[in-house]
């Protein structure tokens, strides 16, 4: 029984981004592992390394530079990856997506299966829920903690309110992974090196050909800035500046007294 | 054109949750006139569970039975929901973008042979399907979305939409839940509040909170100095409670403390809309980043474009008269 998880690479999150039309201009980026993702695999390994696992597989879609992707994950010490070749913009439709994943999953000898909970740049959060439904494996999203008990996995989730719920889960069983769900290792030199060894299959799924496919179920119209509804009043200038400024915004605004030099 | 809706209702007390009123509200809009508008609400027992839908003002409301519905797992909801699309053939199945909406929303999709249009604020019908408002990039940028498949399956952002008042429902109807206890492969054992180590930040007039933007743990003492002078109590975003910088009892947002403080300070804090609804019923928010397009910005009543690292400090001196 192996461990596999989802991965996605995703424009770093400190680029400029400029909307054009349906998308970003995605030209002159940068590209790594989407951060929620890192605690997928995280908890890939630490399955493996208790033996709940035997291996830990790693799993992305995207075109020839996602190759980056699961290098990375090779060097943080995941056994293989499997590479769903494919333009960056049959990403956009998460069925299609999760519909090429499933396919791949189901010869691993999956017994977990993990997601980060959502990607940093679509956010659509549901490529994993989507896998479980088309595999028919159970499932959970916004896991914190992951546990093997009796043969069967045993997790918590996130819900609001700052409450927990613990659920038992039949295997094999797919968990989205919330952040902050563990400490993601950073890939050592041995784990470099040693990456250069591990296997990658190369894999071009028909369903992810086409972006443009009239089969998708999502399509992106149109990316914009947001309109603020109600526009904050910017201070600028020198930081003695501001802040003298801003005390007498905050008194009255707040309604609250204000002591030392505040007056 | 008449659209059939169905929507998710969670029963929450004597009644169902704030959340579920939205939804039908949306629900209403987006039927048409008069058109029919279905509530499904999963229940271990339909009898217990009357009232609650009897606050389901105008819509047809199903009542899915079944021991299997005692947890409200995504599994359980997904299997409740889809039940009702067949009785209901709906066009739009509506559920909440909440900790069970996440859950059950994909599950249904991939019974539907469709995607999810999540976190929606707004969704309108077009010429050959449906058109959503949602947000990409972690609030940075509107997304807006469509699809020609239906039944459509969206979960919608809470505060979207304005409550629909509670009302007697048109009828309601009890189906068996086709989930049985011998096919759940999921199972809810138990509740409970996550460990608080007693920072009382719900009841604080004034928040000074720690984003990414403080670059690291070694500068949050600017964030604590701040709170002092203001009197008040220091909070985070996920993201600095992820990395360990402050525990976890201090992240405000969705999955943490809501608060509604006199005084919001949010220091280095993008905005995410997780974060966002956990702050928003603030009286006056001060904003401090420097992207002059963080999202925050659209939710603050003052803005300051600069490094914490400089703005902090400078007014911590100015409420303390540190400076003479």
């Amino acid at each position: 029984m192996n461990a596999v998880a989802l991965v996605k690479q995703v424009p770093d999150r400190n680029s400029v981004f400029r909307p054009a039309g349906p998308w970003i201009d995605e030209s002159s980026l940068g590209y790594g592992i989407n951060d929620y993702d890192r605690y997928a695999v995280e908890a890939a390994l630490e399955l493996r390394e208790a033996g709940a696992v035997k291996q830990a597989v790693v799993v992305t879609a995207g075109p020839d530079e996602a190759s980056q992707a699961i290098r990375t994950c090779l060097a943080m010490g995941m056994d293989r990856g499997i590479h769903l070749v494919c333009p960056r913009a049959s990403l956009a439709d998460p069925f299609r997506v999760a519909k090429a994943l499933a396919g791949v999953v189901r010869a691993q000898d999956a017994g977990i299966v993990l997601a980060g909970l959502l990607a940093e740049d679509s956010g659509h959060g549901q490529v994993g829920g989507l896998v479980a439904g088309l595999l028919d494996m159970s499932w959970a999203s916004a896991v914190t903690a992951v546990r093997f008990r009796d043969g069967k996995l045993e997790v918590e989730r996130e819900l609001e309110s700052s409450r927990v719920a613990v659920v038992e889960l039949e295997l094999p069983a797919v968990v989205a992974v919330q952040t902050g769900a563990n400490t993601p290792r950073y890939a050592s030199l041995r784990g470099i090196m040693a990456s250069r060894r591990k296997p990658v299959e190369r894999i071009e799924p028909p369903e992810l050909a086409n972006p443009d496919s009239c089969d998708a179920r999502i399509r992106s119209l149109r990316l914009a800035k947001p309109e603020r509804a109600a526009s904050a009043e910017i201070l600028e200038g020198a930081p003695d500046d501001v802040a003298a400024a801003l005390i007498p915004r905050i008194r009255s605004g707040a309604g609250i007294v204000l002591g030392g030099g505040a007056s | 054109m008449n659209r059939r809706v169905l929507v998710l209702a969670e029963p929450e007390g004597d009644g169902v949750t704030e959340v579920s009123h939205e939804l039908l509200a949306a629900a209403f809009r987006l039927a048409g006139d008069g058109g029919p508008v279905s509530a499904v609400l999963p229940t271990p027992d339909a009898s217990a569970s009357m009232a609650a839908a009897e606050t389901l003002g105008g819509a047809e409301v199903l009542l899915v039975e079944g021991p299997a519905h005692d947890g409200r797992t995504g599994e359980e909801t997904a299997a409740a929901v889809r039940a009702a699309v067949e009785v209901t053939a709906a066009d739009l199945v509506l559920l909440p973008h909440t900790a069970t909406g996440w859950d059950a929303a994909p599950l249904l999709a991939a019974r539907l042979e469709t995607a999810v249009l999540t976190g929606v604020s707004s969704l309108q019908w077009s010429e050959d399907g449906l058109t959503a408002e949602r947000q990409a990039f972690q609030g940075k940028f509107v997304h807006e979305v469509g699809t020609k498949r239906l039944p459509a399956v969206a979960t919608v952002e809470r505060g979207a939409f304005p409550a629909r008042p509670a009302g007697s429902a048109a009828q309601v109807r009890t189906l068996a839940s086709p989930l049985s206890l011998e096919r759940r492969r999921s199972r809810l054992l138990e509740i409970r509040d996550a460990a608080s180590e007693g920072v009382d930040l719900a009841a604080s007039d004034v928040v000074v909170s720690a984003g990414r933007g403080m670059g690291g743990p070694e500068h949050l003492h600017l964030v604590e100095e701040l709170a002092s002078a203001l009197g008040g109590a220091v909070g985070a975003s996920r993201a600095v409670t992820d990395a360990g910088w402050l525990p976890h009892d201090r992240q405000i947002g969705s999955s943490g403390v809501t608060v509604a403080p006199k005084l919001y300070v949010a220091c280095g804090i993008s905005g995410a809309i997780q974060h966002l609804v956990g702050m928003r019923g603030s009286r006056f928010v001060v904003a401090v980043n420097k992207d002059p397009d963080a999202p925050i910005f659209g939710a603050a009543d003052v803005g300051v474009v600069a490094d914490v690292k400089d703005i902090l400090p400078a007014l911590t001196r100015a409420l303390t008269g540190a400076d003479g």
